[in-house]
């Protein structure tokens, strides 16, 4: 059973409002709820935490349903984004916040701040007052006052999203060993994949108030739905065809644009598909023999794009565009510039099938 | 050019005015003489005065905050229909002369039912020292309910969420995190409150009637002895009102740079 669950959730907040969003949370999960900004992300938090009372819909704890119960009660931590530290308490004031609130003494509150302390690295801080406190120091001191109560879920609302790239990745790390440790379910609301590569079991996408897709990371990353899922988990190529000739004992062929690709996906014959190839899948050579995968593309270079250490490589093969993602360091080997053919080669696993026939399938482990 | 001649139009506009009231109020603090001002700030009614000016704001003070903090609290953070409508009714009495609102309450707790009801449980509001009380509290309290509003505005309801996640109800997330946080702005409404307390005076004079050594205030001193030709009187009142003032100013300047920064 879920440890949380939202069955058809709406939430209507005049200006805004959330559409019949359900999906679950499995008890020991670290699930990302992954949008831009201004999809309901923070919305869908709040209404959780009981900050919002739905129009319709169920929230579900342990399989008790909580729709109607004060924020107090359903024991959720949450950390946002800007912290939210109480700034008339010193550090050790906000972290016995709880504890105090509990009516426990001094005795047995010291230990626990103590102990939380420890784990998140911010023991020396305690007696400090929190307008002293770094940006990371700050969000460390807000998640250790949230799991200092033991709460059943550790929500985070954009939780590292203030923070500077090597902060939040130091967060990170000390994020998946903290929820390892101390063995909590999380719902991590965020607009940064990178969150979801380095903590999340689960993931699920939200856009303009409505649940698109939710399942595994790797479910998302290799099949996700076209349009907004695919652009938010990078897939970067979305291509639709028509199966002629189906998976049996050799690859299963697929003309996209008068293209034949090769896939390893399971194909009817006949059926109209919709497949994606993620661009780091995809390799560039001026010759086609160096590499042996089973589709080669020649291309003609339209665009390509520099940043730092990766470069992306728009090839065109009449209608259909594809996007390579190489290391800026090969990029230069290839000696290639706008205008150039090659050959952009991938292998047959790559190629993933997110659709048939217009219809959805099951794409994810289902854990709603 | 035209940018110079611009500013120094606005300065012209600030300087000429800040100067003039300036003058105003040293003109009336320079006008007595030393041994004038302290002979009349220790005669008997003045020192009467004084006491119930300040024995009166100070209860008022007391029950403005209570429905500051209680109003300003539920238009902060509740939405409910009729927020606004009640918005603009705790407004009203700032945009109303106070001698109008001072004849409100005075059909209100007089001749209107509320009135009759006060008098046959043996409450006489009307012409008497709670009258006062009643007249400042009207007077005072829109103006501490705006600044107690704009303070809980100012404060994120996350605190309070992060609270109430922590376990505490809706009061205690109130007394342990709202009220500190908002600190700074409660005292400062609490001073233009006893500022405003100290000097009201048209909503006093119709609702207690101004009557000397009973329900004089220090302002309803500085009227009665204007009236009577007592300029000493009434220019030592009107210094004592202005000190007053003055000090609840910078204490309402210096607390509310704290709850800005």
């Amino acid at each position: 059973m879920d440890l949380l669950s939202v069955r058809n959730l709406s939430v209507d907040l005049g200006n805004f409002s959330l559409k019949d969003i359900s999906f679950g949370v499995p008890e020991g999960s670290y699930c990302c709820l992954l949008g831009a900004s201004g999809a309901g992300k923070s919305v869908l938090l709040e209404t959780i935490i009981g900050a919002f009372r739905p129009k319709q819909g169920k929230v579900y704890l342990r399989g008790t349903d909580v729709t109607a119960w004060p924020p107090e009660r359903r024991r959720l931590g949450i950390v946002y984004q800007d912290y939210m530290l109480f700034p008339h308490l010193d550090v050790r004031g906000n972290i016995a916040f709880g504890l105090k609130g509990q009516g426990l003494t001094t005795d047995k509150i010291d230990p626990r701040v103590m102990k939380i302390s420890r784990q998140l690295d911010i023991e020396d801080l305690l007696e400090r007052d929190i307008a002293t406190l770094s940006g990371g120091e700050q969000q460390r001191v807000a998640l250790a006052r949230a799991l200092v109560t033991e709460p059943e879920i550790l929500l985070l609302d954009e939780a590292f999203s203030a923070l500077d790239v090597n902060t939040r990745e130091r967060l990170r790390t000390m994020m998946a060993r903290v929820v390892r440790e101390i063995g909590i379910t999380v719902l991590h609301v965020t607009h940064d994949r990178e969150d979801v590569w380095a903590l999340a079991t689960h993931v699920a996408v939200i856009n303009d108030g409505e649940m698109l897709q939710h399942g595994t990371p790797e479910d998302l990353f290799r099949r996700p739905r076209p349009g907004h899922v695919a652009s938010i988990m990078g897939a970067g190529n979305i291509i639709s065809g028509e199966v002629v000739s189906e998976t049996g004992a050799d690859l299963g062929i697929v003309l996209a644009n008068g293209i034949r690709l090769y896939s390893s996906e399971n194909l009817t014959m006949g059926s109209d598909v919709t497949l994606s190839i993620r661009p780091e899948d995809i390799m560039v050579a001026r010759d086609e023999s160096v590499i042996s995968a089973r589709n080669r593309i020649p291309v003609t270079l339209s665009e390509i794009k520099r940043r730092g250490p990766l470069t992306w490589l728009t090839g065109r093969s009449g209608d259909l565009e594809l996007i390579a993602m190489v290391t800026s360091s090969g990029y230069e080997s290839l000696e290639t510039s706008p205008g150039d053919m090659c050959f952009f080669i991938f292998k047959a696993s790559s190629l993933c099938l997110i659709e048939e026939n217009f219809q959805k399938i099951v794409l994810a482990s289902n854990f709603s | 050019m035209s940018n110079r001649i611009f500013k120094a139009a606005l300065g012209g506009v600030t300087v000429l005015f800040s100067g003039l009231l300036i003058w105003a109020i040293l003109s009336l603090i320079l006008m007595p003489e030393v041994s004038e001002f302290v002979e009349s700030t220790l005669s008997e009614e003045m020192l009467y005065s004084i006491r119930l000016s300040l024995f009166t704001s100070l209860i008022s003070v007391a029950l403005v905050m209570v429905l500051a903090v209680s109003i300003g609290f539920v238009l902060a953070r509740f939405t409910f229909p009729g927020h606004n409508l009640l918005r603009t009714i705790v407004d009203l009495p700032m945009a109303f002369p106070e001698l109008v609102l001072g004849l409100c309450l005075l059909l209100l707790f007089g001749h209107a039912p509320f009135g009759k009801w006060l008098q046959s449980m043996g409450v006489n509001v009307v012409f008497s020292k709670y009258s006062i009380v009643v007249a400042q509290v009207f007077t005072a309290a829109p103006y501490a309910i705006r600044v107690v509003y704009g303070t809980f505005r100012g404060i994120s309801p996350r605190y309070e969420m992060v609270a109430r996640s922590l376990g505490c109800g809706l009061l205690g997330s109130f007394l342990r995190v709202s009220v500190p946080m908002a600190k700074g702005g409660l005292f400062a409404a609490a001073v233009i409150a006893f500022a405003r307390c100290m000097g009201c005076f048209g909503t006093v004079l119709i609702l207690a009637g101004g009557t000397r050594m009973y329900t004089e205030t220090l302002p309803i001193t500085l009227y009665l002895n204007i009236s009577y030709g007592n300029l000493a009187m009434a220019m030592s009142s009107g210094i004592i009102l202005i000190f007053i003032s003055l000090g609840a100013i910078i204490v309402f300047e210096v607390l509310n740079q704290e709850v800005v920064l």
